[in-house]
């Protein structure tokens, strides 16, 4: 990943949800509210692909969703990051034996920063972004 | 992006989706415009289909509780206490008169922190972002009670079947009771702010129409129903946990507001008077709560073994903040239901869209589609396809659209 | 405004079997009462010949019109019940009653008219039906899937229980899937059987840093 100076202190996220039951809808929007307020880090919800430096995504990956999912992560520009939040996309939960899923996240995507919770608390996810921010320090520094 | 239509006398296509706004799931839209206005929609749901229903059939009941949490994530512990009614009817188990209580307790908190979720989310479509924050910052409160009582913002896991799993002590009646003020003392701010505005009004009032007869029809539940003055309640009309002891009424868009007409407007009316209520219903709650177990039988191999006897079936009912949610279970004998069908509020609900779309402009699209509260604001794609070549818009171009429309209106 | 009185559920049980005698195959009440004062809710459940479905339900829509739930559905082995669930007498205090009516349907022959005409919301239930069960709605204006995706195999029925249904090797074990083979497989034998147990043990090494 080639990445500017510009890029390793504000943090542009596209939420994506590819089937899950809402929680960690709830809990990504409750962190953008006043009360934990990630602004401060530089970090706001964006509304296409386009303008967005990491994919947050949600939920078990339904069959339905599994090619546009990927669709969405090509239309994210690179340096790209992905966050999966909740347990569903990553070992499936409580959906643990379904007909209908593809999977957990990092079958269909590569993930960088996995943040469990059924749903994680607002706190759990802002700790995700600043492991996220820390890993792009790293591979900044290692270039 | 607004290229010249006026020449075009086809309806052309929208789709809209399914990485999109204002849904339970993710859903695929399409629209057939003419110009600015829809004449038709058509919504393929599906891409959430995780088969609760199948994966229940193989688990047994007190399993499928921790299931139903996860069914939805706002109506928390609707589904938990539809199935665990249903089941507990079957089996001929009777709850605790204390445990019903704390169940409705709960229900109303919910519902509390359901409708402020929704007001934020419809400011934010209209374009008042700052009452989003506003409004998500009361609903703060609202969560740090249900934290205090369950021990989790969502996906409560309280309702075990024959009863609760944790108690109301009295270290906690004050805290609720604080909280409850806090509420009191902010409801007419509420209301001002939300239907004094002018810019609210204009853009909510006359619009997404659904008449008394089409909701009926179209078997519309909640508030959707009641805004068109249709009296609908499941905790008046066929009683659970508390309600039959208390005295509550479906409520109704009041005269001082034009009576029911069926619109945005009238939507919104609801809710925040709903939240009225819900403070009424806990506080008495909390007055008459009967003292006594909130568990059937703590012994969880003992309950086991009674459901794997139970026989029969039955209906669980209960009124999510979206309206009506109904549990079907038949169990014969096995461990697991030989039957589970669910049917969530919103599933009747989406029927109403295509009334209420029809002849609506394009930028209305976004706040008519969440009157319904059809659960969460994620983000769209919006592919606009003119003369064959294909423009793409995202969400903030329709959001735009939308605010747009705002600013026009209050100019003139 | 139609405002025929409210009726008992005995009543409403009489009315039909005066009306269709002997196609009432079987009819009972079942109540529940909750809460410290015990207040009752009713349903009543009737069983009736398949041929009768409509008229019974245009029969409920005379004594007030009903609001449509859900069609749930058993597979029985030979035959596959079909339960209409509905509701009358919203609006009463403390007056609703719950109407089942149930047809039972030889998988020979799985055709059930639709009810779209009287009630038009029936729509998404009898899509969702067609799809899961195999059975075919007649004269249903938009037959198309609900829920199921596009490349879901024809022939395959998720809710029944015979060789129709979700075969295994359709079924994904998302727990398993990458995970180290040095650890003992779920459930470990030790401990009680508690539900999240074996999925949270598989968490453990995932988390990494990024853990609460």
């Amino acid at each position: 990943m080639k990445l500017t100076k510009s890029f390793n202190r504000s943090l542009w996220v596209f939420h994506l949800n590819t089937g899950s039951c809402n929680g960690c809808e709830i809990e990504i929007v409750a962190t953008i509210t006043p009360r934990y307020d990630p602004e401060r880090f530089g970090m706001r919800l964006v509304g296409s692909p386009k303008h967005a430096d990491v994919l947050l995504v949600t939920g078990p990956v339904t069959k339905k969703m599994a090619a546009k999912v990927r669709r969405v992560y090509e239309q994210v520009p690179d340096p790209k990051l992905v966050m999966c939040i909740g347990t569903c996309g990553q070992s499936g939960g409580v959906f643990y034996d379904s007909y209908n899923l593809d999977g957990p996240i990092d079958q269909v995507l590569p993930v960088d920063v996995y943040v469990p919770g059924c749903p994680p608390r607002p706190e759990a996810i802002i700790f995700g972004v600043v492991k996220a921010l820390e890993k792009l320090e790293r591979l900044e520094a290692a270039q | 992006m607004n290229g010249d239509t006026a020449k075009k006398s086809t309806p052309y296509t929208v789709p809209i989706g399914p990485v999109h706004p204002a849904l339970k799931e993710p859903v695929m839209f399409t629209f057939q415009m003419e110009g600015e206005v829809v004449k038709s929609v058509d919504f393929a749901p599906g891409n959430t289909h995780r088969g609760i229903e199948w994966m229940g059939m193989r688990r047994n009941p007190v399993q499928i509780v921790h299931l139903t949490d996860r069914i939805c994530g706002i109506c928390g512990i609707v589904h938990s206490l539809s199935f665990a009614r249903a089941v507990e009817q079957i089996a001929g188990i009777e709850v605790p008169a204390r445990a019903d209580y704390i169940r409705t307790i709960l229900h109303e908190l919910e519902r509390m922190q359901s409708h402020i979720l929704w007001a934020g989310v419809a400011a934010h479509e209209l374009g008042f972002d700052s009452l989003l924050y506003l409004s998500w910052r009361v609903r703060e409160q609202s969560m740090d009670l249900i934290e205090n009582l369950t021990g989790n913002r969502v996906n409560y896991g309280i309702v075990q079947i024959g009863g609760v799993r944790r108690d109301i002590s009295d270290e906690q009646r004050p805290i609720i009771e604080h909280g409850l003020s806090y509420y009191r003392g902010l409801l007419d701010q509420m209301k001002t702010v939300f239907l004094d505005d002018s810019t609210i009004r204009m853009r909510c009032r006359g619009h997404g129409l659904l008449s008394y007869r089409d909701a009926q029809l179209l078997c519309a539940i909640g508030p959707t129903a009641r805004a068109s003055g249709v009296a609908m309640d499941v905790r008046h009309d066929y009683p659970y946990c508390a309600y039959g002891d208390l005295d509550v009424h479906p409520v109704i868009p009041p005269q001082e507001f034009g009576g029911p007409q069926g619109d945005v407007y009238d939507r919104i009316i609801v809710r925040l008077l709903e939240l009225a209520q819900s403070i009424d219903i806990i506080q008495q709650c909390l007055d008459n709560m009967p003292t006594g177990e909130i568990l059937w039988e703590k012994k969880l191999p003992k309950l086991l073994l009674t459901l794997k006897k139970a026989q029969g079936e039955a209906i669980g009912r209960v009124e999510a903040p979206r309206g009506e949610c109904m549990h079907y279970v038949r169990m014969d004998g096995n461990e697991a239901p030989a039957t589970w069908k669910i049917k969530a509020s919103s599933y009747s609900n989406l029927m109403s869209w295509i009334p209420m779309l029809k002849g609506e402009q394009l930028a209305d699209v976004p706040i008519i589609v969440a009157s319904i509260d059809p659960c969460m604001s994620c983000t769209d794609r919006v592919t606009v396809i003119r003369n064959g070549s294909a423009a793409d818009l995202s969400k903030e171009d329709l959001t735009r659209l939308s605010r747009d429309k705002t600013r026009r209106l209050s100019q003139c | 405004m139609n405002e025929t009185p409210h009726l008992l559920p005995q009543e409403i049980i009489d009315l039909y079997k005066a009306e269709f005698g002997a196609g009432i195959l079987d009819a009972r009440i079942t109540d529940r009462g909750e809460g410290v004062r015990k207040t009752k809710g009713f349903n009543i459940w009737i069983r009736v010949e398949r041929n009768l479905l409509k008229p019974a339900i245009k029969k409920l829509m005379d004594i007030r019109f009903p609001h449509f739930a859900v069609i749930a559905g058993n597979d029985l082995g030979d035959e596959i019940e079909l339960l209409y669930i509905l509701s009358v007498f919203y609006g009463t205090k403390f007056g609703e009653y719950m109407v089942t009516f149930g047809i039972r349907l030889p998988k020979t022959d799985l055709t059930v008219p639709t009810i779209t005409d009287l009630i038009p919301g029936a729509l998404l239930s009898e899509r969702e039906k067609q799809e899961f069960f195999g059975i075919t709605v007649t004269d249903i204006p938009d037959g198309r899937r609900l829920f199921l995706p596009e490349e879901f195999p024809e022939g395959v029925y998720p809710w029944r229980k015979d060789e129709t249904g979700i075969k295994p090797e359709m079924v994904r074990e998302l727990w398993a899937i990458d995970r180290p083979k040095d650890r003992p497989a779920p459930p470990v034998p030790e401990k009680k059987p508690v539900e999240e147990a074996p999925a949270a043990e598989g968490m453990e090494k995932k988390t990494g840093g990024a853990a609460e």
